[in-house]
């Protein structure tokens, strides 16, 4: 079997999963307009976008050389967890014979679910693959406190360069991981050498955090959302997800396990019941940002995704109830960078600006000036 | 007490049940006017640019209704009304997105949510929440509940008939003929296919045009669970699931010359269902069209494409049928 993934985020924990099973895996690219021409071309053309650029990504990982792919199904109401079911039958009627293996709920097929992991766990015993899932997830959960403390810290480092050099560095560490005691060690190594950098952290006023909130794979993968974490960063914005890979692990894969509940429990007087995806976590996210200080929150959405729609016809009144400037950004495969720039710039300006009178409301208030 | 119906999305489904309802609740019933220019351009405005057509439909039909000065504007929150298959995000968060994005709504707004077995909704238990808001009391709530069910399903029987659900709703007499020479199977939702304003009268125009048409409401459940349950995997949402058993119904019936989709612009399920009936009906040569519809959308373009369906259908027909003795 030559394995292939969907490229969200980044695709360091699958390849290791898949590694460590002793497969031959096909990294798929980081997706390009390569990537989206492809899947645009081959897609149905009000799909969702993320669907096309996992059609995109798939058919450049066949190209070189991937016969099984494997991804996550999901019992919706978003149209994400048909993605499965669709792709199948696109890549299918394109003549190609691609293997799926998709995972849904054990719930929905406890037995085709089983024979899932007999196939991929192929000679190893069922607990060498609970240790190598658990090596996976340990190693998700590390590289996201990596990535969280760059998210933090990335605007303050001026030396970007080097910032640059030592993020490769840390990513060979962890691609050459095998097991538990690997990650611990790795990771101390990290946390070292980006400590070691030259940090000039702002306070007060200048301090601008942003949280960016919206349909998973939008926030999550890069490639097509302009890079909009680090975008930020260069601004000199803090930012922070609300989706991060090991979360999603947490609550989907790990039973028994949610954090979410807190989050979702602060959007109940926007959303009051699940609506699929995670537009209510979303709307939880943008209050829990608002209570731990933020500024701002960017807003991201694949053109007409269905629940998101439902979070954005409320954006404004959530905006107004909580005093926080929310930006709404559609993304499709038409979306320019110049326009996705221009409209950032602005945003930024506007609560640097807003943040300013307010502190110096507060210090004429203070001071009696 | 005047409770508001907006006339679109499931009205075209349930209205029956919620007019004999409303009515033995001791409620007077206010129906928003037919969809119109006016009307739809007030949804235009009030609602966000990428959001599907009949949203923003029934979000230009709640003005409508404020604007009569109802006392309440009936906005029901369809979750299920089949085990593990839900409605589109759109209508599970529709109450949601009425109260926090329009003005002058608040506290008029009366919901519930919907959770059934079944296409019948008239559990009492749905509506436990009306007791206090209308102020009826349990056994009112429980009798009324049973007298609209009764009426309901007269109204599915009849569409099962083969009568069209406007004409069910507006009591209108069918016109042209019965036996014709083609037959079009139409794969839409009521909110779309009987909106006049909306689908611009095209059930009509393709009866003008000699043609039988056929719709899913028609259809027996049976028949539509039949294809549905051959795949592993439903589609997540209700009505996509009526459209996708009752479109493979049609493509593997003989008496059914081609197919009509009808799909409202920025239809989230509809991109998924249209894949599949494309591939079902190119594997059984079965004539496939579909009409995009939005707000736009013009009128003899509408006209056109019928046309040009019907003929190609026509042509085909011909050939095969003269074909055999040739």
């Amino acid at each position: 079997m030559k394995i292939t993934f969907p490229h969200m985020g980044s695709p360091l924990i699958y390849t290791k999963l898949f590694e460590l099973l002793g497969h031959e895996v096909i990294v798929p690219p980081k997706p390009t307009q390569k990537t989206i021409n492809l899947g645009v071309k081959y897609s149905p053309e009000f799909a969702c976008f993320p669907l096309k650029v996992l059609l995109g990504t798939y058919l450049e990982a066949i190209e070189m050389g991937a016969d099984t792919i494997v991804s996550s199904g999901g019992n919706g109401p978003c149209r994400a967890g048909y993605y499965g079911e669709v792709h199948q039958r696109l890549i299918r009627n394109m003549g190609l014979d691609i293997d799926f293996i998709i995972f849904d709920e054990l719930k929905r097929d406890y037995k085709g679910f089983i024979n899932k992991l007999k196939k991929l766990k192929g000679q190893h015993s069922w607990f060498d693959l609970y240790k190598i899932v658990k090596t996976a997830y340990k190693m998700a959960v590390s590289t996201d406190k990596v990535k969280k403390f760059i998210e933090h810290k990335r605007p303050y480092i001026s030396d970007k360069k080097k910032l640059n050099k030592v993020k490769l560095a840390i990513e060979d560490q962890y691609r050459e991981i095998k097991t538990e005691q690997d990650i611990v060690r790795v990771e101390e190594y990290a946390f070292k050498i980006l400590k070691g950098l030259d940090i000039e952290e702002k306070t007060g006023a200048e301090k601008l955090k942003i949280g960016i909130v919206g349909e998973i794979y939008v926030v999550m993968e890069s490639g097509i959302n302009f890079n909009l974490a680090e975008l930020l960063n260069d601004f000199g914005v803090e930012v922070e997800m609300s989706h991060y890979i090991s979360e999603w692990i947490q609550e989907n894969l790990i039973p028994f396990v949610s954090h979410e509940k807190e989050i979702m429990k602060k959007a109940e007087d926007y959303i009051e019941t699940i609506i699929g995806g995670h537009a209510k976590q979303n709307v939880g996210h943008i209050v829990d940002y608002k209570e731990r200080g933020f500024d701002g929150i960017v807003h991201l959405k694949p053109f007409g995704c269905l629940p998101e729609l439902v979070t954005q016809s409320i954006l404004d009144k959530i905006s107004d109830d909580l005093d926080l400037p929310i930006l709404s950004l559609s993304i499709d495969e038409q979306m320019a960078t110049a326009n996705v720039m221009t409209r950032i710039e602005a945003f930024i300006d506007m609560i640097k600006q807003k943040k300013y009178k307010r502190s110096s409301d507060h210090e004429r208030h203070v001071f009696g000036y | 007490m005047k409770i508001g119906v907006p006339r679109a999305l499931l009205y075209y489904y349930y209205f029956p049940f919620w007019e004999s309802f409303f009515n033995n609740l001791g409620c007077e019933l206010v129906v928003s006017d037919k969809t119109s220019e006016v009307l739809i351009n007030r949804g235009i405005k009030n609602s966000v640019s990428e959001i599907c057509v009949p949203i923003k439909v029934y979000i230009g039909h709640v003005f409508n209704l404020l604007d009569k000065g109802v006392d309440y504007i009936y906005v029901p929150r369809f979750i299920s009304i089949k085990k593990n298959i839900t409605f589109c995000p759109k209508f599970l968060g529709l109450p949601d997105m009425i109260r926090n994005s329009l003005q002058g709504v608040e506290g008029k707004i009366l919901s519930n949510y919907i959770e059934a077995r079944s296409d019948d909704i008239s559990n009492y238990k749905n509506y436990l929440g009306f007791m206090d808001k209308l102020g009826v009391s349990r056994s009112t709530l429980k009798n009324a509940a049973k007298k609209a069910r009764k009426v309901w399903l007269n109204f599915r029987e009849k569409s099962r008939q083969g009568l069209f659900i406007d004409q069910i709703l507006n009591d209108r007499i069918i016109t042209g003929a019965s036996n014709n020479e083609i037959t079009i199977g139409v794969v839409g939702y009521v909110y779309n296919v009987y909106d006049q304003f909306i689908s611009m009268d095209f059930i009509d125009r393709l009866r003008e045009m000699k043609v039988n048409v056929l719709t899913f409401e028609m259809l027996e459940t049976k028949k539509i669970e039949e294809q549905v349950g051959k795949f592993a995997k439903k589609m997540f949402w209700e009505f996509t699931n009526k459209l996708l058993g009752a479109g493979y119904h049609f493509i593997h019936s003989p008496q059914v010359d081609g197919i009509i989709h009808i799909t409202a612009f920025g239809c989230g399920p509809d991109s998924i269902l249209g894949p599949f009936l494309d591939t079902e009906a190119e594997a059984f040569n079965k004539p496939l069209m579909r009409l995009r519809i939005d707000e736009q959308t013009g009128e003899s373009h509408l006209i056109t494409r019928i046309e040009a369906f019907t003929d190609m259908i026509r042509a085909k027909k011909e050939e095969e049928e003269g074909g055999s003795f040739r």
